[in-house]
């Protein structure tokens, strides 16, 4: 089963890397930016559509 | 932005302001605004692309259910699910950007709290256009969060200890506007305790711990009394107090890493990835330690007003940005000149987005009333100091440039206006007026103050430090002088008691008996007699209004508390009460008075047709009223054009207006806030003269139902003041506006090829000495062409840009509806 942590999108915490950030980049029809969200490095991704293989 | 000067010149010579702004304003700024996502709601509905946010709604369901079994109090309980909120939401950084936050998970979201009332969560079901898709997966987490929420709100909390029978009269929805919550409507900041550098969150987290320290061991001495019992309480609000200042640093820090991520990850551009570590530097910064530059100053200014906003439905924004932002502009501008001029108008345009994109839902009610914008967000300017001296300095003149080149309809600024204020200072305030932004709104600050002193006895030093409360009201920024809740939530929709004196008090439109069953008016004989019953009906309409306030905010502090807003607010750090507590306020109550001056033109109208001239007999008035002037036509006109009209210094009308203003300022020094100090009225309309079009009956003044009211607080009546701007003037100085109320609104319209030039100026600097020597304390301006306002109407595309003052508040013509468009063309544009 692939999880976040094995994701490119996935920044794991310093200090416990068993948490993290999923950080994509969003455009939406007036501006462009980065979001982050707080994911656990073990959550299953199989039905994650922006799932990137690191 | 590459422009030719020839082309910017071109464009203001057509008074095309907002396409000169975009060619004078830097790529960034130009960026930054074109990528702002408008929230105010046109005709209640909000903007196609906008969506409501569904994730706070879940993460506070989610929490709250989690803490069910919790042996904590309700207060800590609440702080844990504010924390839960800031650590979990979705964080985003737009390009380009050099502040960060905002309330929802993306930049056209906008956040629902379904902890405030129910009515508020049923509403959601009914904005279908507004909901993120798939929609049936939308409306189960609507549902299931509505479900959860249903007897556990705010006001399902405090309604079973409230007089029903007053509330049911304030939710008809006919004489108020508003629903008495602590958490509903907007607060006050102690500024002076928290933006003066002096200490930031980690400061007072130490604070708080020696005080829990302190009490704890004072709690569990040998002895017992009533203070020690109480001692349990504010242990509890101090627990509280700091898990949302903990959260709160911790929320900036996500920011902080985001950056980090981004600068390291993603950005190819050497001088964006400068820009993200300054960005995290700061958010490492601010709001745990004191701000030490201009940019780190507005971002922790940001994060406050965010995490308040994450705690309550904020719809005004009390402000003073030059005040307290102005020593770091003074310290990187022009001391130690770590920032070019260009780079702080940079931050300072961004800092105006930033603000105006914020957004949260509210009620239709309230979106119908504000519309094209989420709040009356005025921000105060000028002024001054503790010990009188001018305040204004280079941040006053970088927010009044800043504002026309990103021309944002809110916030708007309102400027304090006193003798010593520079005439390079004037000229900014007035640029920003020619260029047809709508504000500055100028106040007039020796009178203001006074007033606020007579009013609520705030000592001068603390008068000094007032800042807007909302679109108009002063109230200090500090420990004791600011109001935490939104007291004005008895406005009070005046032109319903004109109404009620020819109905006895009976509300034909939505078929209620609220206001007093004075006598028959028919059987009244005298005048005097006829107004009595005005008075009657004045008192019992802001009596209504008033009480289920009181029991709210006396209410608030058990049932609806505020730890962040307390953790912000000395008198709550020191004290261990939350922040809606009466005791600990001065208390700064008003009662904005919403179409008052239908009143006055109205018992003018009376006095003269029916009892001096017994032209008409009441009789026959009151069913031309009842009957909405149908197959009275001839009649009503003569109500109209034969009775004298306020706004023309005709002491007949005048001194009826002072003759009602007397009344309620001596019923005002009667009726008392839960602090113990008086309820003034405050003539303004934001924009309740369309609100109220359908919901106020036929009038004296030959007004029908359905027909708009008049704009202002004591405005005349659109195209009802024929005798010139001085006339108004003079009009509006009979009034004291120290004891008569607590404000008054003026809206005048000026000719903007009159104020072209430095004529142009020099004719408005005669007009604002006239209006200052008067001692009138507010005037603003509407300074665009009907021209320009007719093409807007026809080609609204083209005129997205253009910018009018409604009432209080500005908004983009376009997003205001037909009625209220009509409303300010109406105006009559008076020539200097
Ligand atoms: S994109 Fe999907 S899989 Fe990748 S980190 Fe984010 S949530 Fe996990």
């Amino acid at each position: 089963m692939a999880t976040c942590s094995e994701c490119k999108k996935f920044f794991p915490l310093e200090e416990d890397r068993k948490r993290g950030d999923c950080v994509q980049r969003v455009i939406d029809p007036r501006q462009a930016y980065y979001q982050a969200k707080p994911v656990t490095a073990d959550k299953d991704a199989a039905k994650c559509p922006s799932f990137e293989k690191r | 932005m590459a422009a030719t000067a020839e082309t910017v010149k071109e464009l203001e010579k057509k008074q095309e302001w907002w396409w000169a702004a975009e060619k004078k304003r830097s790529r960034r700024l130009d960026y930054l605004r074109k990528a702002m996502w408008k929230k105010g709601a046109i005709g209640g509905l909000y903007p196609a692309g906008l969506q409501i946010d569904l994730e706070r709604p879940v993460m506070q369901t989610e929490k709250a259910k989690e803490l069910e079994s919790s042996a904590d109090p309700y207060v800590i309980k609440f702080a844990k699910m504010l924390a839960h909120v800031l650590d979990n939401k979705t964080i985003f950084i737009t390009d380009r950007s050099q502040l960060v936050g905002y309330l929802g998970s993306a930049p056209n979201m906008i956040t629902w709290d379904p902890t405030l009332a129910a009515i508020l969560n049923h509403e959601v079901f009914n904005d279908p256009d507004s909901l993120p898709q798939p929609l049936d997966e939308s409306l189960k987490v609507i549902r299931d969060v509505t479900n959860y929420w249903g007897g556990k709100s705010d006001l399902d909390k405090i309604l079973p200890h409230m007089d029903l029978g007053d509330v049911m009269k304030v939710l008809s929805g006919a004489i108020g506007w508003g629903v008495p919550l602590g958490r509903g409507g907007y607060s006050g900041k102690d500024y002076e305790y928290i933006m003066t550098g002096v200490r930031a969150f980690e400061d007072i987290i130490e604070e708080l711990d020696r005080r829990i320290d302190e009490a704890d061991a004072r709690s569990h001495r040998f002895d017992a009394s009533r203070e020690i019992s109480d001692l349990i309480d504010k242990i509890n609000n101090w627990e509280a107090m700091k898990i949302t200042l903990e959260a709160g640093i911790r929320h900036a820090r996500r920011y902080a890493r985001l950056a980090r991520i981004i600068a390291e990850n993603f950005e190819s551009d050497a001088v964006r990835r400068e820009e993200l570590v300054r960005v995290a530097e700061t958010c490492e910064r601010v709001p745990a330690k004191p701000p030490r530059t201009l940019q780190e100053s507005l971002q922790y200014d940001l994060f406050i007003q965010l995490f308040s906003r994450n705690e309550a439905i904020e719809g005004a924004w009390p402000a003073r940005p030059d005040f307290y932002h102005g020593p770091y502009y003074e310290r990187d501008v022009n001391i130690r000149k770590t920032l070019t001029r260009e780079e702080a108008l940079d931050l300072v345009g961004e800092f105006l987005i930033r603000a105006a994109e914020v957004s949260q839902y509210k009620p239709k009610w309230a979106r119908e009333g504000l519309q094209g914008i989420e709040g009356t967000w005025v921000w105060t300017l000028g002024g001054v100091k503790k010990d009188g001296s001018d305040a204004c300095n280079g941040m006053t003149i970088a927010l009044l440039q800043a504002a026309r080149l990103v021309r944002v309809a809110n916030p708007t600024f309102a400027f304090r206006w006193h003798p010593k204020v520079s005439d390079e200072v004037m000229r900014e305030c007035f640029e920003c007026i020619r260029q047809g932004l709508g504000y500055p709104s100028m106040r007039n600050d020796p009178v203001l103050v006074a007033n606020a002193m007579h009013w609520h006895g705030h000592p001068i030093e603390e008068a000094r430090l007032w800042v807007h409360q909302a679109c108009m009201s002063p109230s200090p920024a500090t420990k004791h002088g600011f109001q935490p809740m939104r007291m004005a939530n008895a406005t009070a929709n005046c032109a319903k008691i004109i109404e009620y004196v020819f109905t006895s008090g009976y509300d034909h439109v939505v078929n209620l008996q609220i206001g007093a069953e004075t006598p028959p008016v028919e059987t009244l004989e005298t005048y005097e007699q006829f107004f009595d019953a005005w008075v009657t009906q004045m008192k019992t309409i802001f009596t209504i209004l008033v009480r289920p306030v009181n029991r709210a905010r006396i209410l608030a502090p058990k049932l609806t508390p505020r730890p962040f807003l307390s953790a912000v607010s000395e008198r709550s750090v020191e004290s261990g009460l939350d922040v809606l507590e009466p005791s600990i306020s001065r208390g700064n109550a008003w009662i904005t008075a919403f179409t008052w001056v239908e009143n006055i033109d109205s018992l003018a109208a009376v006095k003269k047709l029916v009892f001096e001239e017994k032209k008409y007999t009441m009789a026959e008035l009151k069913e031309a009223l009842l009957n909405n002037w149908e197959g009275r036509e001839e009649m009503r006109l003569d109500f109209v054009r034969n009775a004298p009209k306020w706004g023309n210094d005709d002491d007949y009308v005048d001194s009826i207006m002072l003759d009602c203003l007397k009344a309620a300022s001596e019923f005002s020094h009667e009726i008392k806030c839960p602090s113990g100090n008086n309820w003034p009225i405050l003539p303004e309309n934001v924009s309740g003269n369309i609100h109220y079009a359908n919901i106020v009956g036929a009038l004296p003044n030959g007004r029908r139902l359905g027909d708009a009211l008049y704009d202002g607080g004591i405005s005349p009546g659109p195209g009802l003041d024929k005798k010139g701007p001085t006339a108004v003037l003079k009009s509006c100085s009979k009034i004291d506006h120290v004891t008569n109320g607590r404000a008054f609104l003026l809206n005048q319209r000026l000719s903007p090829t009159q104020l072209s030039g430095e004529k142009g100026y020099q004719l408005w600097k005669t007009y604002m000495k006239t209006w200052a020597d008067l001692g009138i304390d507010h005037v603003q301006f509407n300074c665009v062409s009907d021209e320009t306002l007719r093409s807007a109407q026809r080609d609204p595309e083209k005129y997205q840009e253009v910018i009018v003052r409604v009432a209080g508040y500005s908004a983009h013509f376009v997003d205001i509806s037909r009625k209220t468009q009509d409303n300010i063309i109406q105006r009559t544009v008076q020539g200097l």
